[in-house]
């Protein structure tokens, strides 16, 4: 295993000494159990072998390297492997996946076989916290609700994330990030001013905030049981954990039966806000201007006595009435101009703006750089990359990814032998019975992956 | 034993806007104590509105009244020398402080980190900037729409024929608060473990950059490929995304999903549910397959409401959603179900209801959701506790120090 940097140099992390089972799918799951890992959980993440969890490690959907490569020209790479080269194992090579499982452990079991259910029950007595985030019948199908759980281990604390809740009418939905968004008011409120829905493609915002959300949960549910010596369940629908962030919305409504429109970029009392094109194609700066003084700096710095004269435009009222026109007008300024140039010009003279970047762009932000954001890791089955890094900096406790994302199965030997107790023998039975390993079965991938060729 | 999750942890809250009075608002829901210090005109969020009835109130705005639940307020001049005063012994009596001042701010103010630690190795104080306290552009300016442009998801937002837009309402700022958020509860477990306390620099910029809304895995491929994700590259899969329904739009993924020939048979085309293309993968199936299928959806979408016909397709197995507006969520039946909202008694807006919590404990408990507090509200009684005398108090009010 590769380790970036000797852990006994390291100052302690908060969640040195914690372990952690996570029985996660897709994004929202595994984001939590990242951030967990980031500050010094131990996490293990318990996946099949024997079937293939949907949209995990994306091993549901293999594709060749010319259908990557033209799926990135219209503009989609989130499938596409180092190079668009598949390898020989792509689900070890997904960006998707990668992203959020460096510092992770993967063992193979299959919670939805006997023999793997015994396993996941052997690790529950080793961890502190269990992460899930399925659909809840399937926690209810596997018999290892929290009820159960507890039983074996008292101090556990048990965090899911479904959807929309383990009761209520939706219960069972099965949904995506973007689906989710569409249920807790999101969606809608992110279009164009003037355009519909199907315009504005799709996000994930509730993964990302069900997430943090939930390892800060996690987090306090360890003080609580510092103090308290209990366990508990931590109930976090991806919905639930949303919802606040549109307050200012749904309080809006309650005073004042208002049903907030699609926002795009605008604000309301700000002149300009939005975006504006420059030298290039499909290339923009935003600007939000606030403050008088500020947009006369603007003006200075485009060269642009006409407009700083227009009494249309003088004050922030003024502005903001006249918004379309302001817009119209600052365009023919704006266009000819190279994005970044424009933006370290207006920030050094004090305006509010900044390019519209791209990812490619992003992993070359000189402030980025500066504070040591992005973090090489090498691995035999990716090679070596740079990834984003840790999103919070502490001053005094340095902090830098320390393992690359895991190879499915990888850590199972050590795992079901040195945690669990397994016997060299009936760890090999395992393997030879296909419950763990570190391929999936030749049946479930495409024709070009099968061993026999 | 019954306790609340936050409970016993001090926070004190030198916040504006958004982030930071985030942050406060998580600690205080769950138990928290939490104090909060505006400037003696107020958190400029008192001002943002939406407003009731839209008249300006420093006391009715939407923005501020959901972000500052459960708190005490003072005010406090934090320029005058008085009011660093009373701010440095607040902070002396805090487990847990959170700013948004420009880098340097506190230092200059001489209420810098290391001066604040200097005899205790317990604070925990957690900064929110909009680039972060080092680097080249430690001191530009970041607002929301900035933010998501330089580093969040604006890129990837919008029609590629019209211009990238940002996500709704101020999510950025609460997710950088959210993330604020966690960094200081793992510092105060580690000091409650017997470990040191830590200042946090959470720029909003590096949230972004790590942002799960496809900006971490979009960096990844990045680095992976050279190339970037772009707009509309989610676009253009079989019956799938937002399509119109008869009362609204519905997110439903019906072409990649494995169910396509129970899909069929729902949509009332039995026929095409026998043909070979119903269960290949949607890319490989014939554009005729896929024009006939998408003009069967698309009627009988139009012919149900958006919850009818995301209830009717999740009964077999396949993801989506109904995207609704804020009365939609607000009249949804679900979220009722769940107890999602709470009614908060204010004295300007009378009772209205709230987004109330944001998970469901086991072990611990929460109570009641409290109002925003009023202007300065907490004032006497937070400098009385404090030692300092009527007089005391009314000398500093004459000075506009509170």
């Amino acid at each position: 295993m590769a380790t970036k940097q000797e852990t006994s140099t390291r100052p302690d992390l908060p969640l040195d000494g914690v372990r952690v089972a996570a029985i996660t799918v897709v994004w929202a799951g595994p984001h939590c159990t990242q951030v967990l890992a980031e500050w010094g959980a131990e996490v293990i993440r318990v996946e099949p072998v024997d079937a293939i969890q949907p949209y995990s490690r994306g091993a549901e959907r293999i594709a060749p390297r010319e259908q990557l490569i033209e799926m990135a020209n219209n503009g989609i790479t989130l499938s596409a492997y180092p190079d668009f080269d598949p390898g020989d194992e792509p689900w070890n090579r997904n960006p998707g996946f990668n992203s959020h499982s460096r510092n992770k452990k993967s063992m193979a079991c299959n919670i939805m076989t006997s023999e793997g259910k015994q396993a996941f029950l052997k690790l529950i007595k080793e961890v502190d916290v269990l992460v899930e985030n399925n659909v809840p019948t399937t926690i209810e199908k596997a018999g290892i609700t929290y009820d159960t759980l507890k039983e074996i281990n008292p101090r556990l604390i048990m965090l899911r994330m479904p959807a929309y809740g383990l009761s209520g009418p939706y219960k069972g939905y099965r949904a995506f990030g973007t689906h989710v968004e569409a249920m807790i008011g999101h969606h809608y409120l992110r279009g164009y001013p003037d355009g519909t829905p199907d315009q504005t493609g799709e996000a994930f915002t509730a993964d990302a905030f069900a997430g943090i959300l939930g390892a800060t949960v996690i987090t306090a549910a360890l003080r609580f049981r510092d103090i308290t010596g209990q366990g508990q369940q931590i109930e976090m629908p991806l919905a639930e954990g949303f919802l606040p962030n549109l307050g200012e919305f749904i309080l809006d409504f309650e005073m004042n039966q208002r049903v907030a429109g699609p926002q795009g970029n605008t604000h309301h009392s700000h002149a300009p806000h939005g975006v504006f094109p420059t030298l290039g194609v499909d290339q923009w700066i935003a600007i939000d201007v606030s403050e008088d003084s500020e947009w006369r700096t603007l003006c200075d710095v485009l060269d642009a006595d006409l407009l700083k004269e227009n009494e249309k435009f003088t004050t922030q009222l003024s502005r903001f009435k006249n918004r379309d026109a302001l817009h119209e007008e600052l365009t023919k300024y704006t266009i000819d101009i190279d994005k970044y140039e424009l933006f370290e010009q207006l920030q050094r003279a004090g305006v509010c703006a900044g390019p519209v970047t791209d990812d490619v762009e992003l992993l070359n932000s000189p402030q980025l750089i500066d504070r040591g954001f992005f973090e090489e890791l090498d691995s035999p089955v990716i090679g070596n990359y740079r990834y984003p890094g840790i999103m919070t900096k502490w001053i005094n406790t340095p902090n830098t990814l320390r393992t690359p994302p895991p190879r499915l199965g990888e850590h199972s030997e050590e795992i079901y032998k040195e945690l669990l107790g397994y016997s060299d023998l009936e760890y090999k039975e395992l393997l030879e019975q296909g419950h763990v390993g570190d391929r999936y079965p030749d049946h479930l991938l495409p024709e070009f992956l099968r061993s026999a060729q | 034993m019954t306790r609340q999750l936050f409970e016993g942890i001090r926070v004190l809250e030198l916040g504006t806007m958004v982030g930071v009075p985030y942050s406060g608002k998580l600690f205080a829901d769950y138990g928290a104590d939490v104090l909060k210090v505006e400037p003696p005109d107020g958190d400029p969020s008192r001002a943002e509105g939406p407003f009731l009835n839209d008249i300006p109130n420093k006391e009715t705005s939407a923005l501020f009244l959901h972000l500052n639940t459960n708190k005490r307020s003072i005010t406090c001049d934090l320029a005058k020398p008085n009011g660093k005063d009373i701010i440095r012994s607040l902070i002396d009596s805090h487990d847990i402080v959170i700013e948004n001042f420009n880098p340097g701010t506190l230092e200059s103010l001489g209420l810098g980190y290391k001066v604040l630690t200097s005899n205790r190795t317990d604070l925990v104080l957690g900064s929110l900037t909009p680039f972060g306290q080092t680097g080249p552009w430690r001191d530009f300016k970041g607002s929301e729409l900035v933010l998501q442009a330089m580093a969040g998801p604006l890129h990837m937002n919008g029609d590629p024929a019209k211009e990238p837009i940002k996500l709704g309402g101020n999510l950025a700022h609460y997710h950088a608060g959210l993330s604020l958020t966690y960094a200081c509860v793992l510092a105060r477990l580690r000091v409650e473990r017997g470990g040191s306390g830590d200042h946090i620099d959470q720029s909003v910029y590096e949230a972004q950059a790590g942002f799960r809304d496809r900006r971490a895995p979009g960096l990844t491929s990045a680095s992976y490929t050279g190339r970037s994700n772009k707009r509309g590259g989610s676009l253009g899969r079989v019956a799938s995304g937002p399509r119109p329904a008869q009362d609204g739009y519905a997110n439903i993924m019906a072409g990649p999903s494995k169910h396509v020939p129970e899909f069929l048979r729902l949509i009332g085309r039995e026929d095409l549910a026998e043909q070979p293309d119903a269960k290949k993968p949607f890319m490989q199936m014939s554009t005729t397959f896929i024009e006939e299928m998408e003009a069967s959806y698309a009627i009988w979408l139009i012919e149900r409401t958006k919850r009818e016909a995301v209830a009717a397709t999740q009964s077999i197995g396949i993801l989506g959603g109904a995207i609704l507006t804020v009365e939609d969520l607000l009249n949804d039946p679900h979220y009722q179900e769940r107890n999602v909202w709470e009614e908060v008694e204010h004295p300007e807006t009378g009772s209205i209801r709230y987004p109330g919590r944001h998970f469901v404990t086991s072990g611990a408990t929460r109570k009641q959701m409290k109002r925003a507090p009023l202007l300065g509200e907490h004032t006497v009684s937070v400098l009385s506790d404090m030692g300092y005398t009527d007089s005391d108090i009314v000398q500093l009010r004459r000075t506009k120090v509170i």
